[in-house]
């Protein structure tokens, strides 16, 4: 792969004045086991490689999965046609040259792609028949592992190579009952807003052992029966309440209100055809209220085994850690190269693409919420009335950022400070800065963790990132609940 | 063709009995612009090999990049493995068959296969200097050929050619915006020249009134129809959630479902959607009636599920790990245009709102059909009949089926779109009453 990076760098002409070429093999296995089914398994082998290039001030891109010399003349000529059909630009600016040579992988204990398919079928397979335990009123069970694995070769022009292997982990459990009448639902770890098959669950940057750790067997009689119970449940009183998220539901909550807006491409109007804006615009860093002073929000791309973790970013800027909300005000971007020049700062380290035929956007990394003083177990005794949700259902949001809703799987109404009633159906909604401006508090450091996340979309041509977010349960004040 | 059918068969006696291969190559151009700028170029020359082997009820699947032997006998071995590690599933899990008829052929246009970076820059240019200095554009232009084969063991062999050309316009002027999203298979057909205008007159300097609170008649331009229409198709129209009493029309076949207005078909060989002939199990793509003038008709299905359409099946099967779930979907959905012009559905509404978009439409509860998303771009308030005033976007939470029975009238011309689940989707304006939606 080296080699072909190499050899398509060598065939620009000097009217390229960037140019940058991933090479890339990646590697996906899926696992699921079903309640009325065997299973399947899919394997899934995807090379090639994207080239992109400044001429004229103008960007080409091109990709192929042709990698023979035919193939890498080809995929040169279609770049350069492109960057140079639309006549001279006013110029690209990529900031500070990316000169970095080096060797980055991902650590990991036990390699997936060496473990047998049986044994990953029989664990299922149990998680399965334990789900099953609940009782006729189950109505579908689907669990499944999904492996990834990515080598990947980045150069540019400026002297850059960088060779990566990332690999990553995964593994979840969904439970569907239904009486007749009603649907619920059950996720474990992690949910996920759609329905999809497969790739769902918690992922993380590692390997096997993180799927041995989440403990499927062990939790699925747990999620079975809670899925059922739903069933008879009450649904969520519409009201105006306290509310405390789950670490798990805080995931989605800070991916919606504070990632994708502070995503600095988002902020200088690139998405706008598909994803559309953001409150977060630049005038208003390090002046904008996002939240209450106990809100602190940062990104980090090197967190040990978190889902959004890596070496270098496909600009081959080195993974870092950047604060975006400081005190309750917004106060920076994730970026890549193109778009900090534009912004007068150097990269954060977030451009990354989905496969070798994508262009790199500025994605989330792993988005993390600084933990607080409090814990879970305290801000429910603390609370008089309310309702505590976990796990997200689905997520909707307006194209600037501000007013949203979630729908959660499970909830709980809260009196006098103890959990009371299983509810159903739960939803919240809220307007971003005066949502957070109502958290008054957070869980502490020995709740945080990492969710990792698999299925982030952005784009045009649409890419799905995974990242991670380091999360705690929190609570907010006057919010909306109800199910509608 | 450029997929080598002799390779195509090579691969298939390489992966041996119980296999079934999908062969796409993919070529897409794809120009984006912001702010009256162009922000990126994407060009893609891609071959997707999935393929899918089934012996004795077990089921593995694999995706490849090439159809080169080594690489396919690599594939054949792994995936050889893997069935032999799986359980048996029970015979008989199939439900029905294939349609034996021929597919349609859909016709392949050549502008659009010959669209190349200076033709979406073209059209680029064309619509930015027809909005002027003061209007910013955003959006983006994309032209697109798939050549598909689906082939298997028994001797199948189908193949088609897609082309696609779509435009999408976003004008934005004083913190308004207004949107146009068109898309057809014949790049030729799209008028271009006419955009800027259509956006221009939905800029119109009227007043910015508040926000409304209530209920009120709400007219969906055909964009939003569409999206209301593809949401409701994927959420309640598939054989799966109705055979397993997952959706709001399970059991009432023949009950209405809709205001009597309200007619829906899924049709892969209708040219006014986005035509394409078969499905990722070679069945091809039926005509079917789902709604007929607010009854519930029928659902579509794949060949596991086609018992529930008389054990055929309407040729609506999904890829292997597609990101929307493993169910029959509807596919190419119209809904039939009504006699109301444009004119008599404000006229219809009376004091209410007008909504040109639809945006981030997400499920909450599948079963009641219940839904939650916002407007997008130009959200107009009418009174008496007339567009008077930009109303701020507003969140919509609402149940699908109580809009769908509360349609006062259709309109007469119809938009195509699209969905990421949902190749096209063709609607007309509606008009729905006040109730199903609150402000």
């Amino acid at each position: 792969m080296r080699d072909i990076a190499e050899a398509v760098l060598g065939l620009l002409p000097s009217a390229v004045t960037y140019g940058d070429v991933r090479v890339l093999h990646r590697t996906h296995e899926l696992v699921l086991a079903e309640h009325d089914g065997p299973g399947d398994l899919a394997h899934e082998e995807s090379t090639g490689l994207g080239l992109r290039v400044v001429v004229d001030g103008q960007w080409g891109f091109a990709a192929t999965h042709r990698l023979d010399r035919a193939g890498l003349a080809e995929v040169v000529g279609r770049a350069l046609a492109q960057a140079r059909a639309v006549g001279a630009g006013p110029g690209i600016d990529m900031g500070e040259p990316v000169t970095t040579q080096t060797r980055w992988r991902s650590p990991m204990v036990v390699d997936p792609f060496t473990v047998p398919v049986s044994k990953k079928l029989d664990l299922l397979a149990a998680a399965v028949r334990e789900a099953e335990t609940a009782g006729p009123l189950v109505q579908k069970v689907e669990a499944s592992m999904d492996f990834f694995r990515d080598d990947k070769v980045f150069a540019n022009t400026e002297g850059a190579l960088i060779e990566q292997t990332l690999t990553e982990s995964g593994a979840g459990l969904v439970v569907f009952a239904s009486d007749g009448n009603d649907i619920q639902r059950r996720s474990y770890p992690q949910a996920v807003p759609r329905t999809i098959r497969g790739q769902r669950g918690d992922f993380a940057t590692a390997g096997y052992e993180h799927v041995e750790s989440l403990g499927l067997v062990e939790e699925a009689a747990r999620v079975g029966s809670e899925a059922v119970a739903l069933l008879s449940a009450p649904p969520c009183p519409e009201e105006t309440t306290t509310l405390i998220v789950s670490g798990s539901n805080m995931a989605l909550l800070l991916h919606e209100c504070a990632g994708h807006p502070m995503e600095a491409d988002r902020a200088l109007g690139s998405e706008v055809s598909l994803a559309g804006g953001t409150y977060a615009s630049p005038e208003r860093r390090g002046s904008f209220r996002y939240g209450s002073p106990i809100v602190n929000v940062f990104a980090d791309a090197t967190l040990p085994g978190a889902l959004g973790s890596f070496g270098y970013d496909d600009e081959g800027v080195p993974a870092q850690r950047t604060e975006l909300i400081t005190d309750g005000v917004f106060v920076d971007y994730l970026s890549g190269r193109e778009s900090a020049a534009a912004l007068g700062q150097q990269s954060s380290g977030a451009a990354r693409a989905d496969g070798w035929q994508r262009l790199p956007l500025v994605r989330m990394t792993n988005l993390c919420l600084v933990p607080g003083d409090s814990s879970l177990a305290e801000m429910i005794a603390g609370t008089d009335r309310g309702v505590f949700v976990d796990m997200t259902k689905s997520v909707s949001i307006d194209d600037m950022r501000l007013n949203f809703r979630l729908g959660t799987e499970v909830g709980y109404e809260i009196r006098d400070g103890k959990l009371g009633r299983l509810l159903k159906n739960c939803t919240y909604t809220g307007v971003t800065p005066r949502f957070w401006a109502d958290c008054d508090a957070l869980g502490g450091q020995d709740e945080w963790q990492v969710h990792g996340i698999p299925s982030c979309n952005k784009g045009e041509p649409l890419q799905v990132a995974h990242i991670g977010h380091g999360t705690v349960p929190a609570r907010f004040r006057n919010v909306r609940v109800g199910t509608k | 063709m450029t997929i080598d059918g002799e390779q195509v068969h090579a691969a298939l006696g390489n992966f041996g009995s119980g296999a079934r291969l999908e062969v796409s190559e993919e070529q897409v151009g794809l120009l984006r612009y912001a702010r009256s700028r162009i922000t990126a170029q994407h060009n893609e020359n891609r071959l997707r090999v999935r393929v899918r082997l089934e012996r004795d009820g077990k089921v593995a699947v694999g995706t490849l990049e090439t159809l080169a032997t080594d690489a396919v006998r690599a594939m054949a071995e792994r995936l050889g493995e893997a069935l032999w590690a799986l359980p048996t599933r029970p015979v008989g899990a199939r439900g029905g068959t294939a349609h034996p008829g021929p597919a349609v052929v859909p016709e392949v246009s050549e502008v659009t296969r010959k669209a190349d970076a200076a033709e979406r820059f073209a059209w680029f240019d064309t619509i930015r200097k027809g909005l002027g200095d003061d209007t910013g554009l955003g959006g983006s232009i994309r032209h697109e050929v798939v050549d598909r084969v689906v082939a298997d063991d028994t001797g199948l062999f189908r193949h088609e050619t897609l082309t696609k050309a779509s435009l999408q316009a976003i004008a934005d002027r004083d913190g308004r915006s207004a949107s146009v999203k068109v898309l057809h298979r014949d790049a030729a057909r799209i008028d271009v020249d006419g955009i800027a205008g259509r956006l221009l007159a939905e800029l119109a300097p009227i007043p910015q009134r508040e926000r409304f609170h209530g209920t009120c008649r709400v007219l969906l331009r055909p964009q939003a129809t569409g999206t209301l229409l593809a949401t409701y198709g994927y959420t309640t129209l598939g054989a799966a959630g109705f055979a397993q009493d997952r959706t709001a029309v399970a059991g009432r076949l023949g009950s209405p479902v809709a205001s009597g207005l309200v007619s829906v078909k899924d049709d892969g060989t209708d040219p006014d959607g986005l035509p394409s002939g078969f499905d990722v199990e070679g069945s091809p793509r039926l005509s079917t009636p789902l709604i007929t003038d607010g009854m519930l008709a029928g659902v579509v299905s794949n060949l596991e599920h086609a018992g529930v359409t008389g054990g055929v099946s309407t040729g609506h099967g999904v890829p292997f790990g597609w990101r929307f779930g493993a169910d029959p979907s509807p596919s190419h959905l119209f809904m039939a245009a009504g006699a109301a012009s444009e004119e008599e559905l404000l006229a219809g509404v009376g004091n209410g709102l007008l909504v040109s978009r639809l945006d981030y439409l997400r499920v909450l509860h599948p079963k009641d059909t219940l839904v939650t998303g916002t407007t997008r771009d130009a959200t107009y308030w009418v009174a008496d009949g007339k567009i008077v005033a930009w109303h701020p976007p507003v969140r919509f939470t609402f149940r699908m089926d109580e809009a769908l029975n509360a349609i006062l009238a259709v309109g007469a011309e119809r938009e195509r779109g699209e969905q990421t689940f949902m190749e096209s989707v063709t609607a007309p304006a509606v008009l729905v009453d006040a109730g199903p939606f609150s402000l």
